[in-house]
């Protein structure tokens, strides 16, 4: 199990001191019902497309991860080693649970799984995200997508 | 992740976290979030475990059918035992242990069946074949640095070629399936082969270096843990 205190110094100190401010303002956009739920997942592993330039620090753009792309096809270019990458590699689902949403879908507990999902590089401070956050949500309205699963690492 | 939730929130789109540090999504209080107590690298817990990974989403989208006028944050209920590990895993080839590059070649086929196996392989960021990664490595600070192709800053290629020699070894090290936690992996990576020596050369070379990129990757190349034990 890990947790902050169970994190090796000096990493936990580190993290312990990141800079968490809350937002004065804190939007609230109500929920659908359940059917009518359109779910993309939008990881913060720095995950690419083979063949995508990798993530580097500070990078604050996103890529986009579509259906056909194959498991094979997507990596991780994350720029830190603070975490494990051994179950990734052993199964894609842990970082990105792109085949349990379709399996929601077919089950009828959302209404469809997004065809696109997005992955950032999260060792990037939030307000940098602002403008990609702002584009990639605006990409996922006009694809039909009312609801996000945000997925760290 | 709460930074997004926030401004997707703003865009009109209702989020749901899946959080790893308890600690910061307390203080970013995002609409809706889950804090799950599995290992950081495994917001979905544990591979190839379906049903798990399933309550997992589950429960982060269960939050959005509860009415929130505050931040709600739930803890998941159940844990993992993915850091148990498996006592009978043991690398499943033989190590050359001449030289790096005779070790590299000898985890060659191994890799191969393990690709085989899964039709999957999370390796080639660096865009090198495994071989030529360890060689880049190997020779990055000699007097006889290989050349680096075009699209990619040396410094660049150098730290993604340290992430394929460390994918190469560990999806090898998966040939025969079993379920050795990330700890068991990474201290037969660490301590029991020339490549987790190299790149540990690597790191030690690049802090004490005058290439100041190469100083600022150095912190990327090995987990922390793993520098203050065994240099």
């Amino acid at each position: 199990m890990v947790r902050l205190a169970d994190i090796p110094e000096p990493e936990r100190s580190y993290m312990a001191g990141l800079e968490c401010v809350p937002y004065a303002h804190q939007p609230l956009t109500p929920a659908v019902a359940p059917e009518e739920r359109h779910v993309a997942i939008v990881s913060s592993a720095g995950l690419i497309v083979r063949g995508q330039r990798p993530t580097l620090g500070n990078d604050t753009g996103y890529r986009s991860i579509a259906t056909e792309v194959t498991d094979s096809d997507i990596l991780c270019s994350h720029v830190s080693v603070n975490f494990d990458r051994s179950g990734f590699q052993q199964d894609l689902n842990v970082m990105l649970p792109r085949d349990r949403l379709k399996e929601l879908e077919a089950e009828g507990v959302i209404g469809k799984a997004a065809d696109t999902h997005y992955a950032f590089m999260g060792a990037t401070h939030p307000d940098e995200l602002e403008d990609k956050a702002r584009e990639v949500g605006r990409s996922m309205l006009a694809l039909g997508v009312n609801t996000v699963v945000l997925a760290p690492v | 992740m709460s930074g997004l939730a926030h401004y997707l929130e703003d865009e009109g789109l209702s989020t749901t976290v899946v959080a790893l540090v308890r600690e910061h999504v307390a203080k970013m209080s995002p609409p809706r979030a889950i804090w799950v107590p599995f290992e950081m690298g495994r917001p979905f817990a544990t591979p190839n475990d379906a049903a798990l990974q399933q309550r997992v989403l589950k429960a982060a989208l269960a939050l959005l059918d509860e009415p929130t006028s505050e931040p709600l944050l739930r803890d998941f209920a159940e844990e993992s035992n993915d850091l148990q590990g498996d006592l009978s895993w043991e690398f499943p080839g033989r190590l050359d242990a001449g030289s790096v590059l005779a070790e590299a070649l000898s985890v060659l086929p191994v890799w191969e069946k393990a690709r085989a196996r899964t039709n999957r392989t999370t390796f080639g960021i660096s865009g090198f074949s495994p071989e030529t990664a360890v060689e880049f490595i190997q020779r990055y600070l000699s007097p006889d640095p290989m050349p680096n192709p075009k699209g990619m800053a040396p410094v660049s290629r150098a730290r993604f070629s340290v992430d394929d020699i460390k994918v190469f070894y560990l999806e090898a090290a998966l040939a025969n399936g079993g379920r050795p936690s990330s700890f068991q992996l990474n201290e037969w990576f660490w301590k029991q082969t020339l490549a987790g020596k190299m790149i540990l050369d690597f790191q030690d070379a690049a802090h004490l270096g005058e290439d100041k990129n190469l100083r600022m990757i150095a912190g990327s190349l090995v987990p922390p843990e793993r520098t203050y034990e065994y240099l």
